[in-house]
């Protein structure tokens, strides 16, 4: 028992001390991480926003009363969640392409240009960019929509009875009454489910993403500096981590001061 | 549009690699990996859980640390921790499958004792009173008392962090290990024209192994609950005890005297 407690701090110890005192990594190298780090941060932002919007819908067809919603979602919820993200990705990446029909690699392939006002214009996504991020928001959004869920049993009914004696649709009520009081309960758990989105970007180098754990993986072959090229990584992934544990952080203490002022 | 066959030929390989010839893999390496790695991370958690919850002081902030830093870093980076530096820091060719499993449950562990932390300060404090009212050490109250209640409310977060574990596992397919995951890449690159079949069969194989554990789990639950083993300590004692077979009259088996 000792030896793994003891285990831990001693790697971490060892590995900072590693980081500073041992050769540093190229610029060049400093570089390669960082632009991979971007690619995490941008994937994981699109996985958040696309997750949470999939991720009520599937929590109100979950609690709908029409069992042709209800089932196929719980069905959903189920396989998505007793399988692991590799193989769900693995599947996107090189299961998917082959149902589609002919031409439409080809088509996903090649370089499309959205240009947007004046200078800006958006590139097409490369195909393991896009099979990445429907893999995370498939994923996620199983999560998140149960994080949702429980914050709906939080709203009290007689809140949703209310909106209907008010001549609002199931609908309405879902859109206006109970979802945003249910996110809002959630918060927290949803940081939670935030951060495990931004680690579970990590897996998307097992289908060539370069994000930050495949750019450390090719410095540390590169350079033969496993310590520094893992090192800068993680201390990148903790400090990601702690940017969306002090939002929630802030979030706690904004909200104890406004119900402190009512 | 599918074709199922041609998993046939492939799944003596899927299912244990190349087992009586050569090295365990596949689905079986993955049954290996998770539970080796379930009872590691359960008894880390359990010991890390009893000091996160009874310890004080700085070794309780270094071990806050450690579990905050385990819990931030994804899986994978622990897995390349483990797998590039255990060989260089014991100085001897540690398998990959071992690193995984350290990796694993190391990560395990650092969310189960959270939990375990959590299911110890559910107890009430009476109880920790009432043990040792009774002149019972510290560690006897927590072995005798507060334990057994505590990892029945645990048992879920155990059960589903096991879960995650049998997911896991599969990411020892990018540093290389021949378990479930990498055997599928395997057979599909040497398929080729197949991947959709192969990777929708392995994801059933997983889902099996997962909601396989969950509902065995649910069972294991309901059979040890506090309530349904008094009812069946009750019916056992029921048929034992001369005094509780008030029905003995109507009994055709026994003989007539």
């Amino acid at each position: 028992m000792m030896p793994a407690a003891c285990f831990c701090p001693c790697l971490i110890a060892a590995m900072f001390a590693h980081l500073f005192t041992g050769p540093l990594l190229a610029p060049k190298y400093l570089h390669w991480m960082w632009q991979g780090f971007l690619l995490t941060l941008w994937l994981t932002a699109l996985t958040v926003v696309f997750s949470t919007l999939l991720g009520m819908l599937l929590a109100a067809a979950r609690s709908s009363e029409i069992g042709l919603l209800r089932r196929p979602a719980a069905a959903i919820t189920a396989l998505f969640r007793n399988t692991p993200l590799l193989v769900q990705l693995l599947f996107w990446y090189f299961g998917v392409p082959s149902l589609f029909p002919d031409g439409m690699m080809d088509w996903l392939n090649a370089d499309h240009v959205l240009s947007l006002a004046g200078p800006f214009a958006m590139h097409w996504p490369s195909f393991e960019f896009l099979a990445a991020l429907c893999g995370l928001v498939c994923y996620s959004t199983t999560y998140i929509s149960e994080e949702v869920r429980s914050g709906m049993r939080g709203v009290a009914p007689a809140q949703a009875l209310a909106g209907s004696a008010l001549g609002m649709t199931r609908w309405q009520v879902l859109r206006y009454i109970t979802l945003p009081q249910a996110v809002r309960l959630s918060l927290p758990s949803l940081l939670g489910q935030y951060m495990n989105a931004l680690k579970n970007t990590s897996l998307t180098m097992g289908i060539g993403l370069a994000e930050l754990s495949y750019t450390a993986r090719q410095v540390e072959s590169e350079t033969f500096l496993a310590f520094q090229a893992f090192g800068v990584a993680t201390l990148l992934y903790i400090a990601a981590i702690a940017v969306i544990e002090s939002a929630g952080y802030v979030h706690l203490r904004t909200c104890r001061a406004r119900q402190g002022k009512a | 549009m599918m074709d199922f066959r041609i998993l046939l030929d492939n799944l003596p390989y899927l299912l244990w690699g190349n087992y009586p010839d050569g090295a365990l893999g596949g689905a079986a390496l993955t049954v290996l990996l998770s539970a080796g790695s379930a009872i590691l991370s359960a008894v880390l958690g359990l010991a890390l859980g009893i000091l996160l919850a009874e310890g004080r002081g700085s070794w309780h902030k270094l071990l806050l640390l450690a579990l905050g830093f385990l819990r931030a870093i994804p899986v994978l980076m622990l897995i390349f921790w483990t797998y590039f530096l255990l060989p260089i820091a014991f100085g001897i060719d540690v398998p990959g499958v071992l690193s995984v499993m350290a990796a694993l449950s190391l990560i395990g562990g650092a969310y189960l004792a959270h939990s375990v932390a959590a299911g110890i300060a559910g107890i009430g404090e009476g109880q920790w009173q009432a043990g040792m009212s009774l002149g019972l050490s510290r560690l006897a109250v927590l072995r005798h008392v507060i334990l057994p209640q505590a990892l029945q409310i645990m048992l879920p977060s155990f059960v589903n962090q096991w879960v995650t574990l049998i997911k896991d596992s599969s990411l020892a397919y990018i540093v290389g290990v021949g378990e479930l995951s990498f055997v599928a890449a395997q057979v599909n690159s040497r398929l080729m024209v197949y991947p959709a079949e192969v990777f929708l069969f392995v994801g059933i194989l997983y889902f099996l192994l997962c909601s396989g554990l969950e509902q065995c789990a649910m069972w294991l639950g309901r059979f040890f609950q506090p309530a349904r083993i008094a009812a069946r300590r009750m019916s056992v004692n029921r048929q034992r005890s001369p005094s509780f077979s008030y029905h003995h009259e109507a009994d055709p088996h026994r003989p007539h005297g």
